[in-house]
């Protein structure tokens, strides 16, 4: 529980028992939001490792995650709740088929046993019922400005009504973190009820601990290679950049093809893994793909 | 201990406002708070700390830096206060004259019983639609800019992914429809119905403000500024050598104030133009963040540009691509035997949804109605 983290130092290390490898900004933030009981806000390129945050902490923390994925044109009836209505056309019908007699109630099928809950619901009555879950807004970047405008409001009450049934409401607000991939930009309003923390790409250093400890079976010299090799990536003005999740892939690949160093040739081959534009494949063959393997200096 | 802290945080607050950091004077509660978790012993923490709880998007950071050292730096102790500095300010950009709409409006008054009026019966607005901009003497630019503020917007919507109640919809609502059958009975149970709602379609503007446009610069930046305060959803950047961005600084609903300050934010007014090199910026640093949505594109530029030709046609293409629509206005295309020649012009041309030219106010009106009938498809025509 939340009771054993009492530091940063507590947060850092519980992070890495989960083979999270953080930066002590990150452990700082989400320690501020678990202490302060704000939402965490995750902004950083695709692939550093955001969405893990999330499933870490609840494990860390032994409570249930709740993820809510973002999309455009997310509504009420998949975020908050959706009435079951194959089950209410059918207990309707049964009333009709029980004829005169029957004195059935219109607010039966209305009441809680009908209703479906989405993540934000689950998440406001998992926390009224005094558990503390993680609630997971994922790449709310993709969602619309309407479904934020929504969401500012649940952010800052934590409670739903629904106008049949009633208001619920949490006395203390579940751990929230929202990610953005940062397609657009999160309205101001929003990031400010928030603890912000950008996640940047790691260095060198931080970059081999997280190869090695992700996937343990990798060769030191190994995972040298690969964060070099990304490091020169990432400083190439590529369309699209590679994240840590394209190095464990890289590692993971190379794993399969038992190879222990990095050469020119087994990077060319495994390419597709890491950059996803033609065009950037291309820009790194221009440069020449041994480029990846230079070593400092 | 405590007084004097809260004091420094107060004014840690207000420097970071005036340095342009959004925070609320709830951030200082927020600062005491995360002074309180963490604690000032390890100062590294307390600047994770207060970062956290000040910044709200990467470009800060710098600021905040600056900030951080200038408060809590090495060798201060959390607690001297320290008065904001002022900050020097360069005013560069296009000179503005901007007259208040009311002041024009007394301007035209006036001048309706003058020699305005007797011209062929033409009135100020109609006369001054076809002059172009580089000819207007200052009381006619203030009329013209009169009539771009008083611009009807009606841009045509695009495709949403969002239902909305609609007696003509398509697709069955069941919430809505169980909810009517609770009320009293009705012999028909009339189904409730969604349509999709109609979705604004966003605008991105990528002005050329280098040496050559000079003349119709500050007019194009007004008009960009009225489709900001009528649209909403526009994203704005001008290029010359380099690209800004200045969606923000067009925010301020004062034309005058907004233009001044993006004069402040762009360096390198009214030099060279590297057109494809500014559209290599655009995809790699923005283009993800600002081209959801499908927005319509308008590039405002003569197309003379000294950069590479086959950089130009590739960024190009691929900025056509990731828009819904390529408006190209250029401010010459309106002169007599005017043909689209310069070497810029000819390699993006073929990526070029519509070519209009934009040196007088009938021009600019032209666009606004060319919004109004933008296809909810985009159109694939490319090689």
């Amino acid at each position: 529980m939340t009771n054993s983290l009492k530091s940063v130092d507590d947060v850092l290390e519980a992070l890495t028992s989960e083979r999270y490898v953080a930066e002590r900004s990150l452990g700082v933030a989400v320690h501020l939001a678990l202490q302060l009981g704000k939402p965490l806000f995750l902004e950083g390129e695709a692939g550093v490792g955001k969405t893990e945050v999330a499933k870490v902490l609840a494990s860390i923390l032994d409570t249930p995650l709740i993820r809510l994925q973002c999309y455009e044109g997310l509504d009420v009836g998949h975020a908050v709740y959706e009435w079951d209505y194959p089950r209410q056309m059918l207990a309707i019908r049964l009333i009709e088929a029980q004829g005169e007699g029957a004195h059935a109630d219109v607010t039966d099928i209305m009441s809680r046993d009908y209703l479906v809950a989405r993540p934000l619901l689950q998440a406001v009555e998992a926390a009224a019922k005094g558990e503390r879950p993680v609630l997971l807004i994922d790449e709310l970047d993709r969602a619309d400005e309407e479904f934020e405008a929504y969401l500012l409001e649940m952010l800052s009450d934590f409670q739903v009504t629904i106008p049949e049934i009633g208001t619920i409401s949490a006395d203390r607000p579940p751990v929230v973190i929202l990610t953005s991939n940062r397609t657009r930009e999160i309205h101001d309003a929003l990031k400010r009820r928030c603890i912000y923390h950008w996640i940047d790409y790691p260095n060198f250093e931080r970059e081999v601990e997280i190869v090695l400890r992700k996937i343990p079976e990798v060769p030191e010299e190994l995972a040298g290679d690969l964060a070099r090799a990304m490091e020169k990536l990432r400083s190439m003005d590529l369309f699209k950049p590679p994240g840590v999740a394209e190095t464990l892939d890289w590692a993971a690949a190379l794993g399969v093809l038992g190879t222990s160093r990095l050469s020119p040739e087994t990077a060319d081959d495994t390419l597709g893994v890491i950059l996803k534009y033609q065009e950037d494949i291309e820009r790194l063959r221009a440069v020449g793909v041994e480029q990846l393997l230079a070593t400092a200096g | 201990m405590a007084e004097p802290l809260t004091h420094n945080l107060v004014h840690f607050t207000r420097y970071l406002r005036a340095q342009g950091l959004r925070v609320v004077p709830d951030t200082t509660t927020d600062l005491m708070e995360a002074a309180r978790i963490v604690g000032l012993e390890a100062r590294n923490d307390a600047y994770h700390a207060f970062r956290a709880v000040t910044v709200s998007r990467p470009e800060e950071i710098p600021v905040f830096n600056e900030a951080f050292e200038l408060f809590f730096g090495s060798g201060r102790r959390f607690v001297k206060p320290r008065e904001p500095i002022e900050l020097e300010v360069h005013r560069r950009g296009p000179r503005v004259h901007v007259i208040a709409p009311t002041t024009v409006q007394a301007d035209l008054g006036d001048q309706e019983d003058s020699d305005l009026h007797e011209q062929a019966g033409a009135s100020a607005v109609e006369r001054l639609a076809t002059r172009d901009f580089s000819d207007l003497t200052e009381s006619e630019y203030a009329a013209v800019q009169l009539a771009i503020a008083r611009m009807v917007w009606k841009p045509a919507d695009a495709r949403s992914r969002r239902w909305a109640p609609s007696a003509g919809g398509s697709k069955p609502d069941l919430r809505r429809t169980l909810r009517q059958m609770t009320g009293p009975s009705r012999d028909l149970m009339p189904l409730a119905l969604n349509a999709p709602k109609p979705r604004r379609r966003p605008l991105l503007v990528i002005a050329d403000v280098s040496g050559s446009m000079e003349r119709y610069t500050e007019m194009l930046l007004y008009f960009v500024h009225a489709a900001r305060g009528r649209l909403g959803k526009v994203e704005a950047f001008v290029f010359s050598t380099g690209l800004s961005r200045i969606t923000r600084e067009l925010r301020h609903r004062d034309p005058r104030v907004a233009l001044s300050q993006v004069g402040i934010a762009v360096h390198d007014w009214s030099s060279g133009t590297l057109i494809g090199e500014a559209f290599a910026e655009f995809n790699r640093g923005w283009s993800r963040r600002v081209t959801r949505g499908g927005p319509v594109a308008i590039v405002i530029s003569d197309g003379w540009d000294r950069g590479d030709q086959a950089v130009l046609r590739k960024e190009f293409a691929t900025f056509a691509r990731s828009v819904h629509r390529v408006v190209w206005l250029n401010p010459l295309a309106g002169r007599a035997g005017f043909e689209p020649q310069t070497r810029g012009m000819q390699a993006v041309l073929p990526f070029v949804d519509d070519f209009m030219p934009v040196g007088n106010l009938a021009d600019l009106t032209a666009v606004v109605r060319l919004l109004e009938s933008v296809p909810k498809r985009k159109e694939v025509t490319r090689g």
